[in-house]
């Protein structure tokens, strides 16, 4: 990481010159953790009035955590913000706000039944007598907002109505509203078309012309490199570069986020063969929406042997989850293709079909879907085996207990007893938990999504040896990664995936963070691949 | 067990003997010295008392429990009320009888069929050693399917010789017993559909069927505002006095019916892997689903369950009142979510007991019973009512203790919150989710 440093020109190489370049904004030494995990540490980052600054890394790097930081949704950080040379420590959004600092995230803040107008203005209606609200001045202020942008959007048109990228002008009129000089946009063009990009951009260059200070995130590198000033690289939380895009090509800012080093032991990996467990031909998948149909898979193709890992990669929103749940018959929409089990083609439709196949799914949001929190690890082990334990339908206490036992015992949980609260344990442990729920019922297919988010590193390590054992064991494996090191660890194959199109399967010896990257970022195409070599 | 902790989980008991403390200090005296509240007469009298609404409150918690809600029960079970009644007093095929019977065939032969299965399922698995590693069994055509089907199909033809035969006459004891339930049963099975296959939200769906079955029972009756009045030894048979009767002078024949539910549903709850999947369910529908539970069968049954114990507290109206009456019911629904909130039982679902409904039942019939004795208003009475409930579910709910910490300014006394869900703060924007920001915090973390 520090020959990373060494190599490119930082922050301080770079003096800032003439008016345009007074720091608006600047973080010293700022970390955030959350319940014991890091995930920004001794970040170091300025923003300067009238310019553009991208932020980039992988997923996790600490990005949108550290704009959080910025616009005061997180209030609970160490380190230093100052905004205008002045430190300061919000208490919260509207703190930020009055400061001039707004924030747009990832997922907008409208209310799609009212106007784009009253969206802009909604909790500071002008009001009429101190009762009614000031409509006409609402909708006046609004064509003027939408003037100042130069977009052509009807300040009288129901924000639900209106296209996503149209959504997102609308919450940047709502930023200027509240005159803005900082403005943070988190992946602002992740749901836009190349056209709504455009406009997007041309209205982001003329707010940093008149002074504006623009922090946006993206995945893609092509948009970074047409759009920024400078660009800021973060990786695992820490600071990796901050310099002007003039001096970095595509291939340094993908070096920059993905250059770590992957210190986990590997397994020894025995040659997987055997007939596939699992075969999946044209996997696609349409959901429907209020726009109507989208398809979020394009023909996925791939096959499982027993003792293998398949890792899938790929950015956030690529189709990656998708390919778990629908495969598990709990994905949302309409599933086309073909999905045989031993070679025979099985229709599940629902996870009591995919439980009866054995097919197993650890799902990504362990809190929300994987898990109940008030409920013992005891009873949570022994769900889905509660039927199958049972005869003639009444529960065999000591079995449940058993099997409850011997789980723990194998995954070495750490909890006091299986009476323990799963809301109680670790994250890692809880994690131990969704998997044991399913050692229960012997599945011969693990689906596992994202099995390490927000553990912290030692036991990241115990569920990766986990994972291997069970391989090891004979189950067959998929496993969505975010995180690269993870994936290249634990995958003996990658399949890669880029906007609901399957973009390459790469072998164990082609698999590299880089080769990786290049098939999963849209828009980075041969040319940044050919920098970055 | 720390002392406090088992004081705080046993308060619902506690609070029970409390009332009766209540009711025996302030109870009027006999003019012999007896203290009337504490007579085995009037005991009993409240045990009666509560049976209707308790045996309603039983398939109520297990809605509830599933994180759903029935409405319809009051009105399903004033129409069973008029059906049981027309059945008793009406021979021939007055509308009471075209609808009754064809439903308790139907009812009958799923019932039958579904057993069937169930059995066969059982007994496969009886002969499997490696219990613990095994999936699903698969039954194959006959045992799955075509047996279950032929057992079904013969037992509804039985039932339906049997109550077809009692037409002509009029319908006994034994057969408005069944037919009746059947009856409530296809009502709750209506709810269930809409609910399962049609999701609808249960509180809608049950809306319409607590409208809809008010309607149904008017047109049964006749006339709205019917009351069908049963005569025993008259114009119904005697036999059916034996459902209001006390049985061996000890216990009222309501109670029995009403104990013997809510004993059954309970280990039914307790002990069985249904009873297991209510609970997940109630507790995280998603985290069930995904777990393999059978979401949409779960819920369905419970709203059977519910229907055809509303059907049963319809006769036992019939035989307590001797009547049946299409708006019988009306605020009953209340009344049974009130008992089981009482008793402890989380409207979110996934938390609570029967054993807490029968409790929550008990202190509603008691402190009835304490305000009669007292000859208090029946106005005042709803008024204490409407004061318990909140009371109940306050101290329940632990609420009490964090509001009076927050009047006197102290520090409040929460759990400690839990381990990671601590930092996470949503944007205070307000238009988002919970969810979608927790979400977002978790990309963070990772």
């Amino acid at each position: 990481m520090s020959d990373a440093r060494d190599a490119l020109p930082t922050q301080a190489s770079s003096p800032p010159s003439g008016a345009a370049s007074r720091v608006v904004v600047e973080t010293i030494r700022v970390g955030k953790s959350f319940s014991g995990v890091t995930v920004l540490q001794d970040v170091d980052f300025d923003l300067r009035a009238g310019e553009v600054h991208a932020l980039v890394g992988e997923n996790g790097a600490g990005k949108s955590t550290l704009m959080k930081i910025l616009a005061g949704v997180h209030v609970d950080y160490e380190g230093t913000v100052r905004v205008d040379g002045e430190a300061v420590r919000f208490g919260g959004v509207r703190d930020a706000e009055r400061a001039g600092v707004s924030i747009i995230h990832q997922e907008l803040n409208l209310v799609p039944e009212l106007t784009a107008a009253d969206n802009i203005f909604l909790g500071r209606e002008p009001l009429l007598g101190g009762v009614f609200v000031d409509r006409r001045r609402i909708v006046k202020a609004a064509e003027t907002l939408v003037r100042r942008l130069g977009i052509d959007i009807d300040p009288d048109s129901r924000v639900g109505e209106l296209r996503v990228g149209e959504q997102q002008l609308v919450e940047i009129a709502k930023a200027l509203s509240l005159d803005a000089r900082i403005l943070m946009m988190d992946e602002p063009t992740s749901a836009l078309s190349a056209t709504e990009c455009e406009t997007l951009f041309k209205v982001v260059r003329q707010l940093a012309a008149a002074g504006v200070a623009i922090i946006f995130t993206s995945h893609r590198i092509d948009e970074v490199v047409a759009l920024a000033d400078r660009v800021t690289v973060l990786r695992d939380g820490r600071h990796v570069v901050t310099a002007p895009i003039e001096t970095l090509s595509a291939g340094a800012i993908i070096s920059a986020m993905v250059g770590r080093e992957v210190a986990l032991t590997h397994r020894d990996r025995p040659p997987s063969q055997g007939a596939p467990v699992l075969a999946v031909r044209d996997l696609t998948l349409d959901t429907v929406s209020a726009r109507g149909w989208r398809r979020v898979l394009h023909g996925v193709n791939f096959e499982l042997r027993p003792g293998e890992i398949l890792g899938i990669g790929g950015l956030l929103g690529s189709g990656r989850s998708e390919i778990l749940e629908s495969i598990f018959g709990a994905a949302r929409g309409w599933r086309g293709g073909e999905i045989a089990i031993d070679g025979e083609p099985v229709d599940i439709r629902s996870p009591t079909d995919a439980f009866a196949r054995g097919v197993a799914l650890v799902t990504e949001d362990r809190k929300m879907r994987g898990l109940h929190l008030d409920s013992s690890v005891r009873d949570n082990v022994a769900l889905p085996s509660v039927g199958a334990l049972a005869r003639f339908g009444v529960r065999d206490f000591g079995r449940e207990a058993a099997l409850a036992a011997d789980i723990v015992e194998r995954l070495s949980v750490r909890c006091n007893d299986a009476d323990q609260l799963v809301a109680s344990l670790s994250g890692g442990n809880q994690q131990k938990v969704v998997i044991g729920k399913w050692l229960g019922v012997a599945p011969r297919v693990l689906l596992l999504d994202e099995p390490t988010r927000g553990i912290d590193v030692g036991a990241k390590q115990e569920i990766y040896e986990l994972i291997f054992e069970l391989a090891a064991r004979g189950l067959a494996i998929a496993t969505v990664s975010s995180e690269m090191p993870e994936l290249l660890l634990l995958s003996d194959r990658v399949l890669v995936m880029c906007e609901g199109r399957q973009t390459g399967i790469l072998s164990r010896a082609e698999a590299t963070q880089e080769t990786i990257m290049r098939l999963a970022a849209p828009g980075v195409g041969a040319g940044a691949g050919g920098a970055a070599s | 067990m720390n002392p406090l902790r088992l004081l705080s989980r046993t308060k619902l008991y506690w609070g029970l003997a409390l009332i009766c403390l209540i009711g025996a200090l302030l109870s009027p005296h006999t003019s012999s010295g007896r203290n009337i509240f504490l007579s085995y007469q009037n005991l009993t009298d409240v045990l009666r008392q509560v049976s209707i609404t308790g045996l309603v409150a039983t398939g109520m918690t297990i809605v509830i429990l599933l994180g759903g809600i029935d409405l319809s029960v009051g009105s399903v079970m004033g129409c069973s009320s008029v059906i049981c009644a027309m059945l008793l007093t009406k021979a021939g095929w007055t509308p009471a009888s075209v609808m009754a019977v064809p439903a308790a065939t139907i009812a009958a032969a799923f019932a039958a069929g579904f057993l069937a299965h169930f059995i066969f399922n059982g007994l496969a698995r009886g002969r499997d050693v490696d219990v613990g590693r095994r999936r699903e069994i698969a039954l194959g055509p006959w045992r799955g399917f075509r047996l279950p089907a032929l057992i079904g199909c013969a037992a509804g033809l039985a039932v339906a010789a049997f109550v077809a035969t009692q037409v002509p006459t009029k319908f006994g004891v034994l057969a408005v017993l069944v037919a009746t339930p059947c009856f409530a049963l296809v009502l709750g099975a209506i709810n269930g559909a809409f609910i399962v296959k049609g999701r609808l939200q249960p509180f809608i769906a049950t809306l319409a069927m607590m409208v809809s079955a008010l309607g149904i029972g008017r047109l049964t009756g006749g006339q709205d505002f019917a009351v069908t009045p049963v005569y025993t030894g008259t114009n119904a048979t005697e036999a059916f006095e034996v459902l209001r009767s006390t049985v061996w002078g000890l216990v009222p024949m309501p109670s029995i019916f009403f104990l013997v539910t809510i004993i059954v549903f309970g280990a039914i709850l307790r002990f069985t892997a249904f009873g297991r999947y209510v609970y997940a369910i109630g507790g995280n529908a998603e985290a069930a689903k995904l777990s393999g539970v059978k979401v949409a069968q779960v819920q369905f049954s419970a709203y059977v369950i519910s229907g055809m114990l509303a059907g049963l507290a319809g006769v036992l109206f019939v035989a307590q009142y001797r009547q049946g009456k299409p708006d019988a019911g009306s605020g009953l629904e209340l009344d049974a979510i009130a008992a089981v909130v009482i008793g402890g039982t989380s409207l979110m679902g996934g938390r609570g007991s029967l054993a807490g409904t029968f409790v929550g039942v008990l202190i509603f019939g008691l402190l009835t019973d304490i305000l009669q004795l007292q000859n208090i208003d029946s106005n005042v009475q709803l008024l204490v009512k409407g004061m318990i409930i909140v009371g109940t579910v306050l101290v329940q709910e632990q609420n009490l203790g964090q509001l009076m910490a927050r009047w006197r300014g102290g520090p409040l006394t929460t759990a400690p919150p839990r381990s990671e869900s601590a930092d996470i703060r949503r944007p205070p924007n307000g238009a988002q989710a919970p969810n979608v920001a927790i979400r977002e915090e978790l990309n963070e973390t990772s």
